[in-house]
């Protein structure tokens, strides 16, 4: 019965009812069947949204919206271009920095390749890039930068996990790092094939570009420095960075007028709502599922189909992948996390790299097909047939795989920074 | 029909007009009591659980105006190898279903703060806790009424046009 129950969800998820109602939806149904109150689900809700450390989702998710919306993605842009326009490559390598800190700072929604494609995606092809290889970079990136502070999906695996919010923002620093250059180094070596032309080294410009950005430069010093030194905690981190933008973007570069503010406002906690609404419905379900013993009776499944450490680290890749390519990247979170880390400690695996393999797996099943979200917002936005970018694609996921592959057999990248 | 639509627009513009001010508050306590703990060594009592209610009622008024923008995440596989009109199908099952379960959650959410007022807690300022709490219900009760909205709307869509196929989105 309750098999049915699981099965008519995901057929309801796939139908494109959204995700927490029928999180909520299965919840209430083993709830009333086991005989339990109802407002059990509300008490988990009201619960998980008010604790302490979720005022960093909103203060977060506002600064990225903020500074999505002013100049600065521009000025980011300029400033890469003076620094790295000279080397064969140079755009390329500029489009996965500039989308790496977009998708940091706006959270994986999607927003990425709609807001930055269009600027990217010409630029590219005016640079003789071809065009396979620019489409196929800039839907892979969709998602690139889900690894590093303060992305959403990082401080979600981290509440849903119960780990340190601060260790995860650090621990993501390298391996997100390796993904970025890893892929670099694949764009220079095809720029060099196709002859792509480079524009010439100005220190000027790096000068000009530089005084541009002075007051955004600071920022990932706003953002890690108080957590990395320790001063601050992570939810007092992210109220210094919303007041540092607000500052910063509004009476400094004028960019965002003050009249502007509420509708940026609703724009990000309309996003916040939606993630924090499945959040707290998927805290319901998980206390019924681990009451229930799911987990362990998991965990029993794989200790004796699964011995050694290493094939379960590829099953998990494998799953993690499929996951990630299916339900996306918050549904993934919510629903499969609790189910997976008593797994993963079973199997003597730290809970921070643990953490940073998932959200390196979804990351990247996000650009895989056939069902990977980054594609069809792709097809969407620069009007190509999903075939065609199934296809463009294909060599970056390549290269991704390597670069997940080393995350996932190489915990030393992950935790290195934080001993 | 167009009555529920102004109903509609003007919930919108009061649930930003909140979610605007209490973020506003929650970034200018939250920033307050960090200048107070570290240059003053002190601070306000009642700070900190203001701003986790202010968390609260901001990310549920926010799921409330998703419910207004369809911004609810979804997965939806189906709906991309279907005609239109087949989407217009699953779109008003999806909907009715949805304001099904919200309705449960206003239920749900009744008791929860039923419960909460009997047993007479208080929070920060001696407010009693159910106060703040009530925000639930009554989102989940905007959420089950633009639910039903939706499911009318697409249902009167199915019936009237008959081969006109191409609809706005709800925005």
């Amino acid at each position: 019965m309750i098999l049915l129950a699981i099965l008519a969800a995901i057929f309801l998820m796939l139908i494109g009812v959204p995700v927490f109602v029928v999180i909520c939806g299965l919840a209430l149904y083993l709830f009333f069947t086991s005989g339990i109150d109802l407002s059990a689900i509300i008490i988990e809700m009201h619960r998980m949204a008010t604790t302490p450390v979720l005022v960093a989702i909103p203060l977060f998710t506002f600064s990225g919206y903020l500074l999505s919306e002013s100049g600065a993605p521009k000025r980011l842009i300029r400033l890469s271009n003076a620094i790295l326009g000279w080397l064969p490559g140079g755009i390329a390598v500029i489009a996965l920095i500039a989308c790496a800190v977009f998708t940091a700072l706006t959270g994986a929604t999607g927003l990425t390749i709609i807001a930055l494609g269009g600027i990217l995606l010409p630029a590219m092809t005016r640079a003789n890039y071809p065009e396979a290889f620019s489409l196929g970079l800039l839907t892979t990136s969709g998602t690139l930068g889900l690894l590093f502070p303060p992305s959403l999906p990082l401080i979600i695996y981290a509440i849903v996990a119960g780990i340190r919010i601060d260790q995860l923002f650090i621990a993501g620093l390298l391996p997100g790092i390796l993904l970025v250059v890893l892929l670099s180094f694949f764009s220079i070596a095809r720029a060099v094939r196709a002859d792509v032309p480079k524009t010439r080294f100005q220190i000027s410009e790096i000068l000009s570009a530089l005084r541009e950005a002075l007051w955004e430069l600071p920022l990932p010093m706003v953002v890690l420095g108080g957590i990395y030194s320790g001063q601050f905690a992570v939810s007092e981190a992210a109220a210094i960075t919303a007041v540092y933008v607000l500052f910063v973007e509004v009476i400094v570069y004028r960019d965002i007028r003050w009249k502007d503010l509420p509708e940026i406002m609703k724009k990000s906690m309309v996003l916040v709502g939606a993630v924090l609404i499945i959040l707290g419905a998927a805290m319901g379900l998980t206390n019924y599922l681990i009451d229930a013993e799911i987990p362990m009776q998991l965990l029993d499944f794989f200790k004796t189909h699964i011995e050694s450490k290493i094939l379960f680290l590829i099953v998990l890749n494998l799953f993690l992948l499929a996951a990630g390519c299916t339900m996306g990247i918050f549904s993934a979170l919510v629903v499969v996390v609790p189910l997976l880390t008593p797994i993963g400690a079973a199997y003597g695996m730290d809970p921070i790299h643990l953490g940073i393999i998932f959200l390196a797996n979804l990351e990247i099943g996000a650009s895989i097909p056939p069902l990977g979200i980054n594609l069809f917002i792709a097809s969407i936005r620069f009007e190509r047939p999903v075939l065609r970018l199934y296809w463009a694609s294909l060599p970056f996921i390549a290269i991704l795989l390597i670069a997940l592959a080393l995350i996932t057999y190489i915990p030393w990248i992950s935790l290195v920074l934080l001993k | 029909m167009r009555n529920w639509q102004k109903w509609d627009d003007n919930l919108g513009r009061i649930e930003k007009f909140f979610i605007a001010g209490m973020l506003g508050v929650m970034i200018l306590m939250a920033f307050l009591q960090i200048v107070l703990r570290n240059i003053f060594s002190s601070g306000i009592s009642w700070g900190d659980p203001l701003v986790r209610y202010l968390v609260l009622w901001v990310g549920f008024i926010g799921a409330s105006l998703a419910t207004k923008e369809s911004k609810h995440i979804t997965i939806e596989v189906f709906s991309r190898w279907l005609s239109d009109r087949g989407n217009q199908y699953l779109k008003a099952i999806s909907n009715l279903i949805s304001a099904l379960v919200c309705s449960l959650l206003v239920f749900a959410g009744g008791t929860f703060v039923l419960n909460e007022a009997q047993m007479g807690g208080t929070t920060f300022l001696q407010i009693p806790v159910w106060v703040p709490q009530i925000i639930i219900p009554v989102t989940f009760a905007f959420m089950t009424l633009r639910f039903s909205l939706r499911f009318f709307a697409e249902l009167a869509m199915i019936f009237t046009s008959g081969n006109q196929t191409k609809h706005g989105s709800p925005s």
